[in-house]
């Protein structure tokens, strides 16, 4: 049977004398040349040969003689089954929110490019970074070069980090993304991240006005200034520099055939293996020139996991019965995304440094301030749910851990 | 052969070197000023490990005496707890190692609001993942939904649109499915390179459970789905109101929308109280804490499908509606975590693994021993269902020699899983997504296991 000489562990294109001993192991196997010759015969095995047709490039299993593959189904009728009830039309007016690319579905309102720079300031800076520029860790949303090549294709989202230290592609809203509808649409139900949903859809023109300004977007060849008032007829006319960066084609009636046919192509489009069994040369290996392959081993290791790796099993150690009071809880709900670390310019609980000069307002200004907002943060921190002494408690709560 | 690239040493070696021995022990010596902390787990592990090695060799008189045979044990000799102590069921105490984990990697500046945290699948046994150590992703943070306020609408292209109640959702029939569910960044970070050296973290994006809910098509058999209606936009509830399109065709073939997950109701964490269910696809698309299903002629463009969830590639331009996770396999014993060091040559011992594709049903699995330049057929083992996970099991007889240990997946669509370099020449290094290339485990002469690729 197979037996594995260390000598003849090789790979790559470099034939070395080991190779025939491998090969005639391998061969005196029945079924590594059974499956072998089958895929070459592209052949499919098992029981679903030949059922193809999915959508994407898969199998659609029949649901035939009581049947679905090793399913059993109960093969009653359920003609005229009806649980629920039909949605008033105001019930549906209410959840149907969702706009496609030409515009249809957007509601009324309008904000200008001014009005979305304060609320971007307020609200979006401490994630997004300044004019969208990024820098703390959450999506970048402005920047990067737009520029083309002779093919309409946005150079740089042609960058391949293949050695450390080569430029990533940028994926911006200038750069990368195909429909302007969709910060729109993002913005009112996912944004501000601690409190989607919180903003009118005046504010969302001007805040969804304001990131394509910062992409330098036109709209009808018109540049968008700070006095630029961003409507719905204006944000289904606008096309942004990636628009056509996207493939296969989903649009118009033969948008699902053409994903199908792109799909069943996968080969090609997707990539795929060969099952060669013995011998095997490694197709991309030939097509990047070289002559063998090479053992990549990790360079750098990611090893700061939570909780840390471990697979002893023992008594987990006694943990001290602790119970969170009401502050602290309330602080972990509505202020502890900001103020976790000095990331976003909040003064970090626990930072005895930063709540020292915070401090030196004294308490009753410091409460004033977490109830009305200051700089980059909301009224009470975004959470009006909150009543004054609430906030007063959790203020206590995270100038004591600051000592 | 070690290149120098930016003062960082980069560990590129010739693969014949390192087998015949001439490179080992510069390898191991790398090894050493790289990841010290894993050396130490090893370390651990294998004392471990050598205590019940002992016990099971001990045939005749070499060995003392087993104390754990020899006395009577601390919980034979003592009262139990009642029966239902624990109304709800937990794992053994001695188990708390085994849980999900995450990494500041997984998520945007270490906000644990939108993350992901990785199944240990080196510790899960079958193809049933535990509701516990499920994976998870979430972009605005776990929703806890009020099951008494949940309303699931129906609606745009049907001559009836409807809303249900939770209680009436389930009224409908039911059908069960053990199926996967695999984030489509599983194994992102190895686009350009090993970077974990850890099964968990290298493919612990996915879980596989019995799913149990209806098939959309039983509901719009009545509802009368209109003729020009070619996709659905589903829609959750959360705070990232998390949207994605679907094909109307899949809608029809196999999508259901379930609320039980291994015999119990959804975890908050997979989307209670109800999500959608897109056998074999992104779990990105199976929305969790589902609210609206509308039909539609034309596709939504949701962020999740544009700024993200497209795979870029090297021409510059996207792949956007790739749904299936396409065909892929793990050796998951030995692993990093799971390694060899506790054998001796000439042990038999079961390689395993998992493999598993969002086409249909695995059909041959095959294991190389040599970094892909020979392989032969294992045998797969226990259920083998479409989309779901498939075992596989091959036994060996430990050499205590190196080895590059790899498995490729075939399924009925005929896929075959390729190699990095295969992938690499279609989709380039930036797709993020759908990256289902062949693993490399390097097995080094002490049985200890490490991640690494093989790659031109």
């Amino acid at each position: 049977m197979f037996k594995l000489d260390h000598k003849s562990i090789l790979i790559g294109i470099s034939v070395v004398a080991s190779t025939a001993l491998l090969l005639t192991g391998c061969l005196s196997s029945p079924s590594s040349t059974n499956s072998s010759a089958k895929a070459q015969s592209n052949e499919l095995t098992g029981p679903y040969a030949g059922k193809l047709g999915a959508i994407d490039g898969g199998v659609i299993y029949p649901r035939e003689n009581g049947m679905y593959t090793a399913y059993v189904l109960n093969e009653q009728s359920t003609e005229g089954i009806n649980h629920g009830r039909t949605p008033t039309e105001n019930e549906i007016n209410a959840w149907n929110l969702d706009a496609l690319p030409d515009g249809t579905g957007l509601p009324e309102g309008e904000g200008s490019v001014e009005e979305g720079d304060e609320l971007y300031e307020a609200n979006c800076a401490s994630c997004h970074g300044d004019f969208g520029g990024g820098g703390h860790g959450y999506p970048q949303l402005a920047g990067g070069n737009q520029e083309k090549d002779e093919n309409g294709i946005v150079k740089t989202l042609k960058n391949q980090r293949l050695e450390p230290g080569m430029d990533a592609p940028q994926r911006t809203v200038g750069t990368f993304w195909p429909k302007a509808t969709t910060l729109f649409t993002y913005i009112r139900d996912a944004m501000p991240y601690a409190h989607p949903k919180s903003l009118s859809n005046d504010e969302n023109y001007a805040l969804t006005a304001y990131i394509l300004a910062q992409n330098g977007i036109k709209i009808d060849g018109e540049k968008m200034t700070d006095e630029y008032v961003l409507n719905a007829e204006k944000l289904a006319k606008v096309v942004l520099p990636n628009n056509d960066g996207f493939y296969p084609n989903i649009d118009g009636p033969e948008g699902p055939a053409n994903v199908k046919a792109f799909f069943a192509d996968r080969a090609k489009n997707i990539g795929a293996g060969v099952r060669c069994m013995t011998d095997c040369k490694d197709p991309g290996m030939e097509a990047a020139g070289a002559k063998e392959a090479e053992l990549v081993r990790i360079d750098y290791e990611m090893a700061d996991v939570v909780p840390p790796y471990s697979t002893v099993r023992d008594l987990p150690p006694e943990s001290e019965d602790v119970t969170i009071s009401k502050a602290e809880k309330m602080y972990n709900e509505s202020c502890k995304l900001c103020h976790s670390s000095d990331r976003m310019g909040a003064p970090a609980v626990g930072d005895v440094q930063a709540w020292v000069s915070v401090t030196k307002k004294g308490f009753d200004q410091v409460l004033r301030n977490s109830i009305d907002g200051i700089g980059g943060m909301p009224p009470k921190g975004g959470n009006d749910s909150l009543t004054s002494d609430e906030v007063k408690s959790i203020v206590e709560f995270m100038i004591d851990s600051s000592k | 052969m070690i290149k120098d690239t930016q003062g960082k040493r980069m560990m590129h070696l010739k693969i014949s070197k390192i087998i015949k021995g001439e490179d080992v022990d510069k390898t191991f010596k790398s090894e050493e000023t790289t990841s010290v902390s894993r050396r130490d787990f090893f370390k651990r592990t294998a004392s471990v490990s050598a205590v019940a090695a002992v016990s099971i060799l001990a045939p005749g008189a070499l060995f003392a005496d087993d104390i754990n045979i020899m006395e009577h044990t601390k919980w034979g000799t003592t009262l139990g707890d009642e029966c239902n102590y624990n109304p709800y069921g937990l794992p053994s105490k001695y188990e708390h190692n085994v849980v999900r984990r995450t990494s500041a990697l997984m998520s945007s500046a270490g906000d644990m609001h939108a993350a992901i945290s990785m199944s240990p699948l080196h510790e899960l046994s079958g193809i049933i993942t535990p509701n516990g150590l499920h994976f998870t992703r979430t972009h605005n943070g776990v929703a806890h939904v009020d099951p008494n306020k949940y309303r699931l609408m129906i609606h745009g292209l049907v001559d009836k649109p409807i809303v249900l109640t939770l209680e009436q959702l389930k009224k409908y029939p039911s059908e069960s499915r053990i199926l996967f569910l695999e984030c489509p960044s599983n194994g992102a970070a190895e686009w350009k390179g090993p970077q974990f050296n850890s099964l968990q973290f290298v493919k612990g994006m996915m879980s596989c459970a019995e799913w149990t809910g209806v098939r959309i098509k039983t509901i719009l058999d009545e509802l009368g789905l209109k003729p020009n209606a070619r996709w659905m936009l589903a829609e959750g509830s959360d705070g990232s109101e998390m949207s994605r399109t679907v094909p109307v065709e899949k809608v029809l073939d196999d999508a259901m929308i379930v609320w039980a997950q291994n015999g119990e109701a959804l975890r908050p964490e997979q989307g209670y109280p109800v999500r959608l269910m897109l056998p074999g696809w992104e779990a990105n698309l199976c929305v969790k804490w589902l609210k609206r299903l509308k039909f539609g002629e034309e596709p939504w463009y949701a962020k999740e499908e544009t700024s993200k969830y497209t795979v870029l590639t090297a021409s510059g331009r996207s792949i956007q509606h790739f749904y299936a996770n396409e065909v892929n396999s793990i050796i998951t014993s030995p692993c990093p975590e799971k390694p060899w060091t506790d054998l001796k040559v000439g042990d038999l011992v079961e390689i395993e693994g998992l493999a598993w594709s969002g086409h249909g049903t695995i059909t041959n699995v095959d294991i190389s021993f040599d970094g892909g330049k020979n392989w032969r057929e294992v045998s797969l083992k226990g259920l083998v269902l479409p989309k779901a996970w498939t075992r596989f099991s091959y036994m060996y007889k430990y050499e205590g020699k190196p080895l590059l240990l790899q498995s490729r997946a075939v399924d009925d669509s005929n896929n075959v899983q390729p190699t990095v370099n295969q992938e690499k020449e279609v989709v380039g290094v930036e797709g993020v997504y759908h990256r289902n290339a062949i693993c490399t485990w390097e097995v080094n002469a002490k049985g200890e296991v490490n991640n690494v690729q093989v790659r031109s």
